[in-house]
Order: structure tokens, then C-alpha cells, then sequence
């Protein structure tokens, strides 16, 4: 059948908005650019409002028109944020208490994972479903004990207080690190560790020289995570360093506390008055905290986005 | 490179004979060789289940120390009428005293506010565990398109995987940043309050009022989905539009029923995520733990609420979509 040229050229109008079998149309493209533009607006809307609350006076917090662009920059809040926060020290502790137990708890998680994966043994299934009961219980459940159980092995105020629950499979969410090492394993053939068993090679050396090469992308997303997750923790970290280590998150948490010690005063005078306690330095210091975590984000931002697809969690 | 060859014949040729030997002699008189030869000659299976067990050791180590004993410590404080230091003969020491349920008596008829906690954090957990798992759901679809750009947003969407913590969502909740404005006594929400009667109206706003929070909760379950999405087979896709299937159909009769053992990962992990960040629950422990008011036994008792309220709601989400998936079945 002929089409005339303007019936190819309505077809050809149709095919762009409403698009074809094979791809979407204009349209419906447009219709997901609003949607997906939209939902990272309520995604970043309160990073956002802290980013632009940060670098604003008292008087832009005060006056109701001023909502989304500060008067003035003031840079102020963070040089203060930065002194509160004890910054140096703060971050150096924070890499610090997150770099040290990650080590431990990625390795031992790679063990365990290992174990659990390429061998069949009696019990097997209760201790896996132990390792998810851990998983289960919530930290805070534990804290109490845990912190009289630290405090009679004099483990307390150090970093052992993290390192040797992350040496023996209970650090910070270490379950989830245990399943992901667990699935990654699971794609390696069993054979494989038996041949080269047959071949004379011990386990462990059969561990080191052809499971842990394979699963490299495992060891990199486990070792993010749970250095993430180190870095945000704050409950644990008060009770069990006790002030010995004061992480970013920490001195987040006492932020005001330790502002008013330092900039004491604040309600006699315009002088001191722009010394009070305000939301923008307390946001200032915030973004502070979370700064070297979009960092690193931005640097291995791939290595999370495309973790669960890597690390195999959604099975094979 | 001249330099390095000679280090490693020399490594080769001197070190590592000299080793082999401490190794050897070392072995010997320690009994591990024996203890190897033996191990050698029991059969394959018995062999593998041993060294399964040496790879786990760790765990089993860590569970019976910090796993088991701070739990039956923690029970045991729960039950007890008494649980905190003492001064015994000059010097401090924890100790726990009596046997009974007084501590989740005290909890349940003189503490409302904390009964008010425990029922908001229960409530809070039905409404938000679905929202979190739809929405990550929904996410997971949207960034599973083929788009330019595609990748930005994914980078957008995946930010509060690193950023979430007790701390930012708390900071978040006392200054309102959670609220997007216009949400809250906007004209969305009197439309639902016109529309939709009573208590169902309430629900619904409160969930409004948690679009973004539910959002930040979900960042990992995206994940997870996401890779879920990815493993399916394209074929299967392409076969059903062969044969007429709407988008509608197929996600329904193809993407959902694939994707229910990842919802359970899904719900389990909100649930524990949700109940481990800052909630009024949590706050109210770690105030009875500090305070004098209450102490650590009372404490306890809370924190064993807190974990039943989390086995509960798992537990009724993962019976729904046990009973959902034997439908496909």
C-alpha cells in the first residue's frame, strides 16, 4: 500500500510524541524527565535547605523573605562550625575509628562467607540462621550489656572496643557484609576449591589464591559500606570510647553543647548576638560531618550504585 | 630490575629452603604434623565439614562471646527487679537482682508517655515499612529505563545510602527539613481529608508527611531492587509483547512475582534500619539507660519491646507476601 507524503509525515509526528513498539516517545520521555527531576528534588530538598541555611546570618534566619537565597554568604559559620567541631582532630578520628574495624570486619566477613558458601557441614543451616538473628536483635538491644561486657574485658575507651567484635563477625551490620561475601562465593564452582585441593593446596591457600582474586568488587563494595557505616555511627561510638575518640559524628551530635562552651553569651547586644547559637552554624557543622563522605562518594560513586548488581545479592 | 632479580634468587634460592625447614621443624615437634596426617586421612566429606567449621570459627567464637552472653544478660536485666552498679565493700559492681515481669509492669501502668512511644514506633513501622518498599520499588523501575542522563539521577537517588544516620535524620526531623513545603496543610492534604473519611485520611496524611524521610530510608532497598530488575531475563519480555502483553501485565504476571524473595530481604532490612536510627523509642532507652530515673533494667525491658515490635512487623509483612506469592504458584 502508498502512503501519501502526508500520511508518512503524521506517522513520522506520531512515532516522536507517542513513540513505537521499540522505543518510547517523546512524550512519555518527558513525562519520566519530570517525574525523575522531581523526586531528586525531594531527595536533595533537605540537603538543600541545610546547604543554604548553612551560609546564612541571623538576620537572613530570622527574616521570613529570606527562604532560599542568604543575604549575605557567611562564611563565618563554617570558620566557627570548623573550631566547635575541632575539625582536624575530628576528621582524623573519624577515618580513624571508621578505616581500622572495616579491615577486620571485611576480612573476617570474607572467611566467614567463604565457609558458609563452599562447604557442607552439620549445623550449617542454624549458624546461618544465627548470623541473621544478629542481624535481627537492634544494636541498642545489646549496647547495655555489651558495654558491661567491655567494660570487665577492659576493652573500653580504645579502639579494640570496635576491633574485636569486627574480628570475630560482629561488627557493624556485619551480617549484611557476611550474606554479600556469602552470595559472591556462592557463583564460584565448588569444584574449583576441590581440585585445587586435590591438587595439594590447602584451604586457606585456596581461599587466598583463587576465591578472594574473584571476588575483588565484594572486597571494595563491603569495605565502602561498612566504612560508611562506621562513619555514621554515633550511639555506639559515645558509649564505648568515652570521650578517648571524639569522630565527627560525635562532635556532631554535642554540637550546641560544645558551641556554647566555646561562644558563651549571646543575648546582651548586637555584638554578641551574632556569637548565639543559630540553626546555619549548626547546619554549617553538619555539612561539615557529612563533606568528606560525599567525597569519597564522588569518587567511588559507581562502586554503590552498582554494588547490589556486582556483589550478586539479588541472586543468580 | 637488575637489583630486584638478584633479591628474589636470592629469596629463592637461600630464604626459602631455610623456611621450609623451620616450617618443617617447627610442625614436627609441635605436633601439627601429626595432627595433619591424621586430618589427611579421614574421608573427604568428614575433611570439608572440618574445614568449613575453621572458616566459621570466627563467627562461632563471636557468637558465644558477643552475641549469646550480652542477650542472656540483657534478659536476664530485663526480668530482674534490680539491674545497675552498687557499692559492695568500697568498690563498684554491676550486679542483677530478683526474678519478674516489674520492670515491664512499671513500663506498661506508670510510664503512658513510654506505652505512647512504643505504640508510635509500632504504628510508624506498619505505615512506613510498605511505603519504603513500594517506593524503592517504584525508584528501582524509573532508574531501570533506558535514559539519557540515566546515571545522574541514579547518582541522586542513591546519595542517602551514605549519608543516612541517626544523626542527620534527627537534625532533619527537629528543624522541619523533612517537611517539603506545601505538603503539610496544603491543598493536597485537605483534598484527602474532603475525600477520604476519618481515620484512613489521617494515615494517609502522616505518610505525606513522611514522602521524603521514606525516601531517604529506602536508598539500599533501590538497590537491591534495582539489581533484582537487572538479573530478569529480557527474553521472557520480549516473548510476552510478542504476545500481546501490556507493560501493566507483564509487571504483574512477570517483574513482581521475580522480585518477592528481594522484597522480603527488603523488609527485613527496613525494618531494622528503621528500628536502629533515631526513633522516639530509641531515644527513650538510651534516656533510661543514662538517667537515674530509670536505669539500665528498666532499659532493657524497653529494648526487648522494641525488638518484639520489629519481629512482629516482619513477621506480618513476610505472611502477606508468603500468602501473595503462593498465588503465583
Amino acid at each position: 500500500m502508498q502512503l501519501t507524503k502526508r500520511q508518512v509525515r503524521r506517522r513520522k509526528i506520531k512515532k516522536f510524541f507517542f513513540g513505537s513498539v521499540n522505543s518510547s516517545g517523546f512524550l512519555s520521555k518527558l513525562f519520566l524527565y519530570i517525574i525523575l527531576i522531581g523526586i531528586s528534588f525531594i531527595f536533595l530538598y533537605p540537603v538543600l535547605k541545610m546547604t543554604v541555611t548553612s551560609f546564612m546570618s541571623l538576620e537572613d534566619l530570622i527574616d521570613p523573605t529570606v527562604n532560599w537565597v542568604p543575604s549575605v554568604m557567611m562564611l563565618e559559620n563554617y570558620t566557627k562550625a570548623a573550631q566547635v567541631l575541632n575539625f582536624k582532630n575530628s576528621l582524623w578520628d573519624s577515618i580513624l575509628v571508621s578505616l581500622v574495624p572495616t579491615i577486620f570486619s571485611v576480612l573476617s566477613s570474607a572467611l566467614i562467607g567463604y565457609g558458609f558458601s563452599q562447604y557442607e557441614f552439620p549445623g550449617k543451616k542454624i549458624w546461618f540462621a544465627a548470623v541473621v538473628l544478629v542481624f535481627l536483635v537492634p544494636t541498642i538491644l545489646l549496647n547495655i550489656p555489651t558495654y558491661v561486657l567491655y567494660n570487665s574485658l577492659g576493652i573500653l575507651k580504645s579502639l579494640k572496643a570496635y576491633m574485636y567484635p569486627a574480628m570475630l563477625g560482629f561488627g557493624l551490620r556485619q551480617p549484611v557484609f557476611i550474606f554479600i561475601f556469602y552470595q559472591f562465593f556462592n557463583g564460584i564452582p565448588h569444584e574449583l576449591s576441590e581440585a585445587a585441593e586435590v591438587d595439594g593446596a590447602n584451604a586457606f591457600q585456596t581461599f587466598v589464591k583463587i576465591a578472594v582474586p574473584l571476588a575483588i568488587p565484594a572486597f571494595i563494595i563491603t569495605t565502602l559500606y561498612s566504612f560508611v557505616w562506621y562513619w555514621n555511627e554515633t550511639n555506639l561510638a559515645i558509649s564505648y570510647f568515652q570521650g578517648e575518640y571524639t569522630t565527627l559524628q560525635i562532635a556532631v551530635s554535642q554540637f550546641e553543647n560544645m558551641y556554647r562552651e566555646l561562644f558563651p553569651g549571646g543575648n546582651v547586644g548586637m555584638d554578641s548576638a551574632s556569637q548565639a547559637f543559630n540553626e546555619g552554624v549548626l547546619f554549617a557543622g553538619t555539612m561539615l560531618s557529612i563533606l568528606p563522605l560525599l567525597v569519597l562518594y564522588a569518587f567511588t560513586q559507581k562502586w554503590f550504585v552498582e554494588s547490589a548488581d556486582r556483589a550478586g545479592i539479588a541472586g543468580n | 630490575m637488575k637489583e630486584r632479580s638478584k633479591l628474589s634468587t636470592f629469596f629463592y634460592y637461600k630464604i626459602r629452603p631455610f623456611l621450609t625447614k623451620v616450617k618443617k621443624f617447627i610442625f614436627k615437634y609441635t605436633g601439627i604434623s601429626f595432627i595433619s596426617k591424621k586430618f589427611r586421612q579421614l574421608p573427604k566429606k568428614t575433611r570439608r565439614a572440618i574445614t568449613g567449621y575453621i572458616f566459621i570459627l570466627p563467627f562461632i567464637i563471636g557468637f558465644f562471646l558477643f552475641g549469646l552472653r550480652p542477650i542472656y544478660n540483657s534478659i536476664k536485666m530485663a526480668l530482674s527487679d534490680f539491674a545497675g552498679s552498687k557499692i559492695i565493700d568500697g568498690s563498684t559492681k554491676f550486679i542483677i537482682e530478683g526474678f519478674g515481669f516489674s520492670q515491664f509492669k512499671q513500663i506498661f501502668t506508670e510510664n503512658p508517655n513510654h506505652v505512647e512511644a512504643i505504640l508510635g514506633v509500632l504504628g510508624d513501622l506498619m505505615i512506613v515499612v510498605p511505603l519504603v518498599l513500594v517506593f524503592s520499588l517504584i525508584l528501582a523501575l524509573l532508574v531501570n529505563k533506558k535514559l539519557k542522563g540515566i546515571k545522574i539521577f541514579r547518582t541522586i537517588f542513591f546519595i542517602p545510602v551514605i549519608l543516612l544516620s541517626g544523626n542527620l535524620i534527627r537534625y532533619f526531623q527537629n528543624y522541619n527539613l523533612l517537611d517539603l513545603p506545601g505538603l503539610r496543610g496544603g491543598a493536597m492534604q485537605e483534598m484527602v481529608q474532603l475525600y477520604i473519611p476519618g481515620n484512613f485520611s489521617n494515615i494517609i496524611v502522616s505518610a505525606f508527611d513522611k514522602v521524603v524521610l521514606i525516601l531517604w530510608l529506602g536508598g539500599v532497598q533501590t538497590l537491591i531492587f534495582l539489581a533484582g530488575l537487572q538479573k530478569t531475563d529480557k527474553l521472557v519480555y520480549e516473548a510476552a509483547a510478542i504476545d500481546g502483553a501490556t507493560g501493566w501485565e507483564m509487571f504483574w504476571k512477570i517483574t513482581f512475582p521475580s522480585l518477592i524473595p528481594l522484597m522480603m530481604i527488603n523488609i527485613v532490612y527496613t525494618t531494622v534500619i528503621y528500628a536502629s536510627l533515631g526513633n522516639p523509642l530509641i531515644s527513650a532507652i538510651s534516656q533510661a539507660t543514662v538517667g537515674a530515673e530509670y536505669g539500665r533494667d528498666y532499659a532493657s525491658a524497653l529494648a526487648w519491646i522494641l525488638f518484639a515490635i520489629e519481629i512482629l512487623v516482619i513477621g506480618i509483612y513476610l505472611l502477606v507476601l508468603y500468602f501473595a506469592n503462593k498465588r503465583y504458584e
